[in-house]
């Protein structure tokens, strides 16, 4: 144990109340880890399996679904570029050639041998009409050209590779939702049977 | 803060591409542009959460019910369905908590009009959940928000706790004993969580895999019980249809497509953009002079009417209206309102094998058509596109194609994926043939010989 300091942990079990059933705090308990982590090792999930009562290989295979949840190792600084039509009709795949040179990869994936960079080719981020785009640092950035590219890349060298601090996670998190309090009864065991089934 | 980033609060003028301002047919985005608008006092100001107050002390809930059929309103998601008879599933009188599940997994290629909506005036949104909760007798909605929607997320929330903060949100919004509250689930990047019960395996923290129907959600949905799942689009209707009245909806749009809708024209065109239009008007409107149409020098080639799941459409296709039924009559949907254009620069074998790339990568897995056909087309597109293609392959897509489609799977996505081969090779089948057959792309050929 100990994948996961003591506040993730505090996090993760705030979870549960906040949905009629406790597996729907699994994503959200992964996304606290991966926060912390930088990306999902096996240990982490396990202990998130643990503190949501889960197995393990139930979170392990949720997590493998979902391409927001990194199960390797990527880049301080990780590059979302859409390649989607979009995008390619107006020259993403030139950006992410130029991002490639820049930050030193071959291809999509990979993570520049300081640590610093990676580049992951993404589906349609829905802000067509400023294609080419990607998401960087939790910000969508639009009308993309190597300038712009060059400009970013330079700046998270300059700083020495910190990462912008993350918005607040979610700050409707204190609120519970009204689906039990509002209704006469909460999921019965038969809910939960079928849930787990 | 550089330019190039778009400010997550404040003022949403700085980049709007696309409708603001008052127009005959603006209806959503009439009030587009104004600075602050995703403010509740600036919302307040200029009548938000007027039809909130109007449902819940001058209607009863199959009141607003009626005036959404009589309205005419269909899913703004892709499918269409019209959005009161969905409404009327829900069933009255069961113990136990229902839900509304509000779809905002936007992910179909092309397509930005929920971020649009709610980047600019998320109280609008929220405002048309709350009647949406009052009138199916739900007392608890949840927004499922697609994991890359940085923005929108931040400005929902935002609103959300204004809205708490005011009371509008509780155990007695608006001094009414009507507990309501709205809670944001975010997605964690998976195309096929657009798809309701994709949605609602997702929300129940599961691997999202679609669920065979019956039960369908409005019975059996989110953990359980009965769900009504509207998309972004569609439920921010529904405040100006209570404002005005379901008749005066009516009054836009022809046919059996009633109203306005938000297209998010890209591609090749000048000035891409959300552009709101009633229905009935003209694709060439709306490529051609909304959007500017394609770059000097070029030609249209094809687009894609509603997302790329929607087949391609060549240049005659700018004729079609964009009324739902007459796109379909045209051979292909109106679907999610993202049209893309591509120009003549471009290859259309090419353009496939992307999208095919897409479908294969977003294949749930679950039914064998689409985990099997997905790939198997993609690797016959790499073959053929690295000049190692024959008459063979031309068989090979057919029988893919043909295989994908016709209801061979649970959710449409591999329907989608055998439109995209359909369509292309039907309209565009010589291009097939070339790569096929000789090994060559004559558009590839000519752009070069442009450029020398």
């Amino acid at each position: 144990m100990a994948a996961l300091s003591e506040h993730a942990i505090e996090e993760i079990r705030a979870l549960p109340p906040r949905f009629p059933h406790i597996r729907s705090a699994v994503l959200p308990a992964l996304d606290v880890a991966q926060d912390e982590l930088g990306y999902l090792t096996r240990e982490a999930m396990t202990e998130v399996a643990e503190l949501l009562d889960l197995d393990p290989g139930y979170v392990e295979g949720v997590a493998t679904f979902y391409t927001l949840l990194h199960l390797e190792p990527i880049g301080k600084h990780h590059f979302y570029v859409c390649t989607n039509l979009s995008c390619d009709l107006r020259g993403a795949y030139e950006i992410c050639d130029h991002i490639k040179r820049r930050i030193g990869v071959e291809g999509f994936d990979e993570v520049s041998a300081d640590g610093l960079f990676s580049l992951e080719e993404v589906e349609c981020l829905g802000a067509c009409e400023f294609a080419p785009m990607m998401r960087y640092q939790r910000r969508y950035h639009y009308d993309l050209t190597p300038e712009k590219l060059d400009a970013l890349i330079d700046a998270a060298r300059q700083n020495g590779g910190e990462r912008a601090a993350d918005p607040p996670r979610d700050a409707a998190a204190s609120q519970k939702p009204r689906g039990r309090r509002a209704s006469s009864r909460g999921p019965t065991k038969e809910d939960s049977a079928e849930l787990n089934a | 803060m550089p330019d190039n980033v778009r400010p997550q609060s404040g003022d949403s003028r700085r980049d709007l591409r696309g409708s603001s301002g008052p127009a005959r047919h603006h209806l959503l985005t009439s009030l587009f542009g104004i600075e602050g608008l995703h403010t509740l006092s600036v919302y307040r100001e200029h009548g938000g959460y007027g039809s909130l107050r109007k449902a819940m002390f001058e209607m009863a809930p199959e009141d607003i019910m009626a005036e959404v059929k009589t309205s005419g309103l269909r899913g703004r998601g892709g499918a269409g369905f019209p959005t009161g008879t969905k409404w009327g599933f829900i069933p009255k009188g069961v113990p136990g908590p229902k839900y509304v599940v509000v779809n905002g997994d936007e992910a179909e290629p092309g397509t930005t009009k929920d971020r649009y909506i709610m980047e600019n005036s998320p109280h609008m949104l929220l405002e048309g959940v709350l009647i949406a909760c009052y009138a199916i007798g739900a007392h608890q909605a949840w927004i499922y928000l697609r994991g890359e929607y940085d923005g929108p997320y931040e400005m929902l929330m935002a609103a959300i706790a204004e809205l708490r903060a005011e009371g509008i949100l509780g155990d007695r919004p608006l001094e009414r004993d009507y507990p309501l509250d709205i809670q944001i689930y975010r997605g964690h990047g998976a195309y096929i969580c657009g798809e309701e019960t994709a949605l609602l395996e997702s929300l129940e923290g599961k691997r999202a895999q679609p669920r065979a129907r019956p039960p369908f959600p409005a019975v059996k949905g989110a953990w359980g019980r009965p769900t009504l799942i509207n998309n972004v689009e569609t439920l921010s209707n529904v405040p100006w249809i209570v404002a005005h009245g379901g008749a005066e909806y009516a009054k836009f749009g022809l046919g059996t497509a009633k109203g306005t809708r938000l297209l998010s024209v890209s591609g090749n065109v000048q000035n891409p953009g959300v552009f709101e239009i009633e229905l009935g008007t003209s694709f060439r409107e709306v490529i051609m002079e909304m959007a500017g149409g394609p770059p000097p020098g070029r030609r249209m080639k094809a687009f894609w009417p509603g997302g790329c799941s929607a087949p391609v459409l060549p240049e005659w296709g700018l004729d079609v209206s964009t009324d739902l039924d007459e796109v379909a009559r045209a051979g292909s949907m109106a679907g999610s309102g993202g049209v893309i254009v591509m120009d003549d620069s471009h290859c259309m074998v090419r353009a496939a094998r992307r999208l095919l790339q897409f479908y294969a990568h977003e294949s749930c897995g679950k039914c064998t058509p689409c985990r099997v056909g997905g790939n198997w087309a993609l690797r016959t597109y790499d073959r053929v596109l690295e000049g190692e293609g024959s008459d063979v392959d031309l068989g090979i897509f057919d029988a893919i194609q043909e295989s994908l489609q016709n209801g061979r799977c649970l959710c449409a996505l591999g329907d989608s994926a055998g439109f995209v081969i359909a369509s292309t090779m039907k309209h565009f089948r010589s291009e097939y043939e070339e790569h096929c057959l000789e090994h060559r792309c004559s558009v590839e050929e000519q752009v070069v010989a442009a450029s020398a």
